[in-house]
C-alpha cells in the first residue's frame, strides 16, 4: 500500500500552496528591479544583434532596393515575426474568455509579445518600399484588389500592421491598468513615476473592474479579428500575387494556425526562462506548462490538417498552375527546406508532445517549442523566399513557366534574420523591467479563485468560476 | 457644503460584505459608498450597487461610422475612376469588402479606446481617499457624502463590521 501510496504520488503534483496577497505584490514588483548578470550579459548581445539587424537592412535596402529578388528573407521575416508576435497574445486572450483559471499567471507574458510588433513592422518597412505597384508595364497584376488605386496594398497592409500593434498594445495597458497602480504603491523610482502616471487614478472600485473585463474582451475580440485579416494580406500581397498563377485559398489560414501554434511555442519559451531565472515557481505553476501543452499538440496536429489541406488541391488539380505551384513551393529548388521545416514544425514536436510525461515536465515542452520556432522559420522561407525570387517580369504570366533558382542567403539576410528575432526577445525582456512579468492582480485572482482541497484520497484545486 | 469621503480598511472579505450591508440598511444612498479591492472579486461578492454602463455602444458607433466612411471611400473612388474590371460592375461588393473590413475594425478599435476613457472615469483626476495597502489584497470601503451629520453613522457601520482602521479625507 505505501509503495502504491509514493507511486500515486509521484504521477499527481499535488496544487501548490496559496501565496498572501501582499507578498505577491512585493514579490513581483521586486522582479522589475535587481537583474541577474546573466540577463544583462543576455540583454547587450540581443540589443546589438538587433542594432545590427537594422543596420544590415538599411545596407541592403541602399543597396538591392531596385531588385525584389533578393529580398525573400526579408519577407519570410516579416511573415516570422507576425507568426511570433502575433500569435502570442492570443493565449492572453482565448482561454481568459473560457474562464480558465490555469491561464491567469500565463497572460502578461503573452501580452508582452504584442510590443514586438514593432520588429515585424520595421522589417515591413523597405518591403513596402520595394512591393511593385498594382499596375505595371501598362497592365494590372492578379492581387486581391480587384479594383482598387495602384498603392493599396502598400497603404492597407501597413495600415492593418499599424492596427495590430496599437490594439495589441492596448489589449495589454488594459489589463496591466492595475499593475501600474501596484507599481505605483510599491515600486520605487521611474518605475513608481511611470507606475502614477500609467495607473490614471486607478484605485479598484467595482466600476473600474467591471469595465476593465469589458475591455480586455473588446480588445481581445478586435485583436483575433484584426489577426486573421492581417494574415490574409500579408500572404496575399506579399507572397501569392508576387507568383503568377498562385491562387491558394486556404494558405492565409494555414499562415494564421501556424502562427498560433508559434505563439503558443514562443509564450512556452518565455515562460520557462522567466519560472526559473526569475525563480517564480510559486506563481507558474506545472499546471500552465500541462495546459500549453495541450494546446500546442492541438496546434501541432493542425499544421498538418492544413498543409494537407493546401497540398491535395494542387497534386489532384495538376493543371499548369497547380504543378508550377507545386514545382516552386514544395518539389522545386526549395524541397531540401520544406522537408526539414516539416520535420521540426510537425513530426518531432509531434513525437515529442504526444507522450503525457513530457507535457507534465518542463523541459522537453521548452525544447520541443525551440524546434517548432525553428521549423516555422524555415517553412516561411519555403513560402516566401521562391515567391520573392520570380523576376517581375514574369509577373504578367498565366503561370510561372520557369521556376527560379534557389537563393541562398547572403551575410545581410543572415544579419537582418538574427537582428529580427533578437529584436523580439530584446522588446520582451527589456519589459519585464518595466512591469512584472506576471500579472500581479490575475495570481492574485488565481489564488482567490482556487483552492487545493484533499478528494478521498488524491489532491485537487477548486476553482470557483463566477458569471 | 464640501464633499467628505471616510475610507474603512478590512482584511477579510466578509466583514467588508457586512460593512455594505450595514451602510444599507442604515439609509445610505446606492452610489455613495463602494468597494475597493487590488484583486477583482466576482461581481455582487459584496453586494455592491452595479452601475449602468454604456460601453458597448462606443465599438458600435464606432465600427458604424468607420463601415459608412468605407462604403464612401470605395464607392467614390470607384466611381471618380469608372475603369470595368473582369467584366464586372463598377460597384462591385467583393472589390470592396476588404477596405470595408479594415476601416470597421479601425474606426472599433478607435471608438472603443475612447468609450474606455469615458466610462472607465479614467484619468481619474480626483481619486479621492485610498490606502496602498489596497493593493495588498486588503478591502476598502469608502463611503462619500456632502452631509457631515452621516460620518459618525458611517464610522459606527464600519467599528461595528469590525474595519481594522479607518480614514478620513
Amino acid at each position: 500500500m505505501a509503495s502504491e501510496a509514493i507511486a500515486h504520488e509521484s504521477e499527481h503534483h499535488a496544487p501548490p500552496p496559496q501565496v498572501a496577497a501582499e507578498i505577491i505584490a512585493r514579490e513581483l514588483v521586486a522582479t522589475t528591479t535587481g537583474a541577474s548578470g546573466r540577463f544583462k550579459v543576455w540583454a547587450w548581445f540581443l540589443g546589438i544583434a538587433s542594432i545590427a539587424g537594422i543596420v544590415a537592412l538599411v545596407l541592403k535596402f541602399i543597396d538591392q532596393s531596385d531588385d525584389s529578388t533578393k529580398w525573400g528573407y526579408v519577407a519570410a521575416m516579416v511573415s516570422f515575426l507576425l507568426s511570433i508576435a502575433g500569435g502570442a497574445p492570443m493565449v492572453a486572450m482565448a482561454p481568459v474568455m473560457a474562464k480558465a483559471n490555469w491561464v491567469r499567471p500565463v497572460t502578461r507574458i503573452a501580452s508582452l509579445f504584442s510590443f514586438a510588433g514593432v520588429a515585424t513592422i520595421i522589417m515591413l518597412i523597405p518591403l513596402v518600399a520595394i512591393l511593385p505597384p498594382l499596375v505595371t508595364e501598362g497592365a494590372r497584376r492578379r492581387t486581391i484588389w480587384y479594383m482598387a488605386p495602384d498603392y493599396s496594398p502598400h497603404v492597407w497592409t501597413t495600415l492593418s500592421l499599424v492596427l495590430l500593434l496599437v490594439t495589441g498594445i492596448a489589449l495589454f495597458y488594459s489589463a496591466a491598468l492595475p499593475d501600474f497602480a501596484s507599481m505605483r504603491d510599491h515600486a520605487t523610482g521611474w518605475r513608481q513615476r511611470l507606475g502614477k502616471r500609467l495607473a490614471r487614478g486607478w484605485v479598484g472600485t467595482d466600476s473600474q473592474w467591471r469595465t476593465l473585463r469589458m475591455r480586455i474582451g473588446m480588445f481581445g475580440t478586435f485583436y483575433f479579428l484584426i489577426l486573421v485579416f492581417v494574415n490574409f494580406l500579408v500572404t496575399s500581397d506579399f507572397g501569392q500575387s508576387l507568383v503568377p498563377g498562385w491562387r491558394d485559398a486556404i494558405l492565409p489560414m494555414y499562415h494564421t494556425v501556424s502562427g498560433f501554434q508559434a505563439g503558443v511555442a514562443g509564450v512556452v519559451i518565455a515562460l520557462y526562462f522567466s519560472r526559473k531565472y526569475m525563480k517564480l515557481e510559486k506563481y507558474v505553476h506545472l499546471d500552465a506548462f500541462w495546459s500549453l501543452g495541450r494546446l500546442l499538440f492541438a496546434l501541432t496536429l493542425l499544421w498538418i490538417y492544413f498543409f494537407y489541406s493546401s497540398f491535395i488541391v494542387f497534386w489532384y488539380g495538376r493543371s499548369e498552375n497547380d504543378i508550377a505551384t507545386l514545382n516552386l513551393q514544395v518539389r522545386g529548388p526549395m524541397m531540401g527546406v520544406f522537408i526539414a521545416g516539416m520535420v521540426l514544425i510537425w513530426v518531432v514536436p509531434w513525437w515529442i508532445l504526444i507522450w503525457n510525461k513530457v507535457r507534465r515536465g518542463t523541459g522537453a515542452m521548452v525544447v520541443g517549442s525551440f524546434i517548432i520556432l525553428v521549423g516555422l522559420l524555415l517553412d516561411r522561407i519555403r513560402t516566401f523566399v521562391p515567391a520573392w525570387s520570380v523576376p517581375p517580369d514574369q509577373i504578367h504570366e498565366r503561370w510561372l513557366k520557369v521556376i527560379p533558382e534557389a537563393y541562398w542567403p547572403t551575410l545581410f539576410d543572415v544579419l537582418i534574420m538574427a537582428g529580427g528575432i533578437s529584436m523580439v526577445a530584446f522588446i520582451v525582456m527589456m519589459m519585464t523591467r518595466v512591469l512584472p512579468v506576471l500579472s500581479v492582480w490575475q495570481v492574485q485572482e488565481f489564488n482567490l479563485l482556487s483552492k487545493p482541497i484533499r478528494y478521498i484520497r488524491g489532491h485537487a484545486t477548486l476553482v470557483a468560476k463566477p458569471d | 457644503m464640501s464633499t467628505q469621503s471616510i475610507l474603512g480598511l478590512f482584511q477579510q472579505p466578509e466583514p467588508a460584505a457586512d460593512a455594505m450591508d450595514g451602510l444599507k440598511e442604515a439609509g445610505f444612498e446606492l452610489g455613495t459608498f463602494d468597494v475597493l479591492t487590488g484583486t477583482p472579486y466576482p461581481e455582487g461578492a459584496f453586494g455592491e450597487y452595479v452601475p449602468q454602463h454604456r460601453l458597448f455602444r462606443f465599438p458600435a458607433f464606432g465600427a458604424i461610422i468607420g463601415f459608412t466612411l468605407s462604403v464612401f471611400l470605395t464607392a467614390a473612388t470607384q466611381l471618380a475612376y469608372p475603369i470595368v474590371t473582369g467584366g464586372k460592375p463598377i460597384l462591385s461588393i467583393f472589390a470592396m469588402l476588404i477596405i470595408m473590413y479594415e476601416m470597421t475594425m479601425l474606426a472599433g478599435v478607435i471608438a472603443t479606446v475612447v468609450g474606455i476613457i469615458f466610462e472607465s472615469r479614467l484619468p481619474n483626476m480626483k481619486p479621492g481617499i485610498y490606502d496602498t495597502r489596497i493593493t495588498e489584497g486588503w478591502i476598502g470601503v469608502v463611503i462619500t457624502f456632502d452631509d457631515d451629520s452621516k460620518v459618525a453613522d458611517a464610522e459606527s457601520v464600519l467599528n461595528k463590521a469590525g474595519a481594522l482602521e479607518i480614514k478620513h479625507a
